[in-house]
């Protein structure tokens, strides 16, 4: 593989030496869920009704082929051979992996759980918009927050109120009939 | 003769008023989230199931199938006019295609690519309605044995071919049947691997991993490497009816043909899907082409738009075939399939043509249907899908959030639902990252329960006995071809590298850019 045609530093250039180890905790992890499918799977209870193959023997034969392929990556991985990072036309391969974003996308999806049940999903929705979008670079954020509210309560509206679909619509909006199904 | 008067039932069902809506309704949605990077046909399709649950079985099965086609045409359109291709299914088409919209020509790449698409999916919709019962009467008369072989063929060409690694897909696959073992166990009632926690008890659903591992894994991925700045698509000049000169249809008609023919058998067979069949009809074409044209592949020649686009739609046709008739999806758009059906109660297999004939007709009828509101619609409509793709990322990607967070919650109504999603799409997240493809987890999340019951059941016949599993003739000829097929598509990846590095070499640097550490 070509390393760089334009000066862009490519995946064999400036992002690989981080990546091997992320790779190597990732492959450790399914041998990790191979062995834990193993124990776990040992402790199966195969009742007298179980005619020659019982409920254990296919989780054995998973956590197996987990085991096994888990260390083939590992050896593949100390060889050198690293995996090729997904393309797509929004993805800029010359650009460094960007934690703090992906960082607050989760931190966005988190408070979002935990708003559904005490604010209702429109809300907890919005919120999930606009922090993702601002975590994406989306400006101004007086625009984020418009098509925030107002996608929330399209979706609420559509699925809540047309379409049947249970989604709480929390207190502020429990009295108007078109967000609730 | 039979099954053309159940087709013709079939249409009588599709042409209804409000059947023409959902079709409508699908085809569009499809081409949308076709054109929008980052979304597929298969994390749509995941995505509407909870949300679509109060539709009739036929309503939602044509919605999907509108959804499954719409996303065929709407890639190519993004392919050709975003300045940065890079659809997996159709990475050399793209090259020509986005060649041809830079020279000028993206009009005619647009057209030839619609046209062969509506070409080569009616086509391949007429080869579906009559090989499709021919091959469920045949299947009806395997057994479980059988069964467990073919399964076996699917598993491993969809981990193994799928992605460029092929222990990197088979642990993919692998992840996918151990998050399946979640659960109790059909047969004995036993709960495995839910650490005595109720809400495991229940299993992963099907659908959660599905819109976590396609739309949240998707978003965070994105989101740590993106694109910023404006969204650069290449202008599209004149009015959509003077795209086709008299030259271009000379010069499309024989690869759309071509194209549907290679497409649409390679469809059928579980070997690595739309992938190759676009490959081979682009290498076809290229070694076809002679003198002056020859010289244009890589450079936007209009064969190596016709041809590749054709076989795609074929070839999603053709993976039709396995799926209605054995019950057994080679993508994961098909397995996607599968699971709305299973969500209606409808299992695809052997079976499906005589218990829910009227269906599976009007489904196929749909799909004729639906390609022609393709055609009709996406010329002319080229301007709006312009429009969506342009629509800017960080908007793009927090309603891709907010939907699947939705689709998540509306699964139970639970929010705990909605925490599963976030941790599977982390998963997705890093899998994007170090190189594992999401299809095989989703085949193996799918297929997995099917495989397991019917590998105890052929083992029960056989008292425990392994070796039975290959000893009936159809398994064993089925395992031979799986051998074939093996090292058909290896060889083929190869020449497919081989080949790509060497367009690419004639194409340097914004090409490059985009190859390196490609597939």
């Amino acid at each position: 593989m070509s390393s760089s045609i334009n000066g862009a530093p490519g995946r064999s250039g400036t992002t690989a030496p981080a990546r091997p180890l992320g790779e190597m905790i990732f492959a450790g992890m399914i041998v990790c869920i191979g062995v834990v499918g193993f124990v776990a799977g040992a402790g199966i209870p195969i009742p007298p009704s179980a005619g020659v193959v019982g409920p254990r023997v296919f989780p054995f034969l998973v956590s197996g082929i987990m085991v096994a392929i888990g260390i083939g990556l590992l050896i593949q991985l100390l060889r050198g051979h690293t995996g090729a990072a997904e393309e797509g036309e929004d993805i800029d391969p010359s650009v460094k992996t960007d934690w703090l974003t992906v960082g607050k996308l989760v931190g966005f999806l988190a408070v979002h759980i935990a708003l559904i049940v005490p604010l209702g999903w429109p809300v907890a929705a919005a919120v999930l918009f606009f922090g993702s979008a601002w975590s994406l670079g989306a400006k101004p954020w007086w625009r984020n927050a418009i098509i925030a509210v107002v996608l929330a309560l399209i979706l609420q509206f559509v699925f809540a109120g047309l379409l049947g679909v249970s989604l709480p619509p929390g207190f502020l909006l429990e009295g108007v009939e078109i967000f609730n199904g | 003769m039979d099954n053309f008067l159940a087709l013709l039932e079939g249409f009588s069902v599709a042409m209804q008023p409000m059947y023409l809506l959902y079709a409508l309704g699908g085809v569009l949605v499809g081409t949308a989230v076709g054109v929008l990077p980052g979304i597929g046909p298969a994390m749509t399709v995941a995505l509407l199931m909870p949300i679509t649950y109060s539709l009739d079985p036929t309503a939602a099965i044509i919605v999907f199938a509108g959804i499954y086609y719409g996303g065929m045409y709407g890639g190519s359109t993004t392919s050709i006019l975003l300045n940065t291709p890079g659809e997996s299914a159709s990475i050399v088409t793209a090259l020509e295609g986005n060649k041809m919209a830079k020279a000028g020509r993206g009009a005619a790449a647009l057209a030839t690519a619609a046209i062969g698409s509506f070409i080569a999916g009616t086509v391949a919709t007429v080869l579906l309605s009559f090989v499709a019962p021919f091959v469920a009467e045949f299947a009806v008369q395997i057994g479980p044995t059988e069964y467990v072989a073919l399964m076996i063929v699917a598993f491993l060409t969809v981990g193994a071919l799928l992605g460029a690694s092929v222990l990197r897909g088979l642990a993919s696959l692998a992840l996918g049947l151990f998050i399946a073992l979640i659960g109790v166990d059909a047969l004995t009632a036993q709960q495995r691997y839910t650490f005595g926690n109720p809400f495991l008890a229940d299993g992963i659903d099907v659908v959660l991993v599905a819109v976590a591992l396609f739309a949240v894994g998707e978003a965070l991925y994105v989101a740590s490497r993106l694109r910023h700045g404006p969204v650069k698509v290449i202008p599209v000049a004149g009015r959509w009816t003077s795209w086709m000169r008299k030259e271009d249809w000379k010069r499309s008609w024989k690869p759309w043909l071509r194209g549907t023919f290679i497409g649409f058998p390679v469809g059928t067979i579980p070997a690595g899907g739309a992938d190759v069949a676009t490959f081979l009809s682009y290498a076809s074409e290229r070694k076809l082409a002679k003198g002056e044209r020859k010289k244009q592949f890589g450079k936007g020649a209009i064969e190596g738009v016709a041809g590749p686009e054709s076989a795609n739609n074929a070839a999603a046709a053709g993976v039709l075939v396995p799926l209605l008739t054995l019950g057994i999806p080679t993508t994961a758009t098909a397995a996607m399939m599968l699971v709305a059906f299973q969500r209606y109660n409808i299992q695809p297999g052997p079976l499906l043509f005589e218990v829910e004939g009227a269906l599976v007709w009007a489904l196929i009828a749909s799909l004729y249907v639906g390609n022609l509101m393709l055609l009709v619609l996406n010329l002319p409509l080229v301007g709006i899908w312009v429009k969506i793709l342009q629509i800017p990322r960080p908007y793009l990607y927090s309603g891709i959030l907010v939907f699947a967070a939705m689709g998540a919650f509306s699964v139970n109504f639970t929010p705990v639902d909605v925490f599963v999603l976030l941790v599977v799409g982390v998963l997705g997240f890093f899998m994007r990252r170090y190189g594992y493809p999401i299809a095989p987890m989703v085949v193996g999340l799918i297929l997995g329960p099917i495989f397991e019951d019917q590998l105890r059941r052929s083992l029960a016949i056989s008292q425990g006995d392994p070796i039975a599993l290959v000893s009936t003739p159809i398994a064993a000829t089925i395992y031979v071809i799986l051998i074939v097929i093996f090292v058909l598509s290896f060889w083929l990846k190869k020449r497919q590298q081989a080949m790509e590095a060497e367009v690419v070499e004639e194409v340097p640097v914004a090409v490059a850019e985009q190859k390196e550490g490609g597939k």
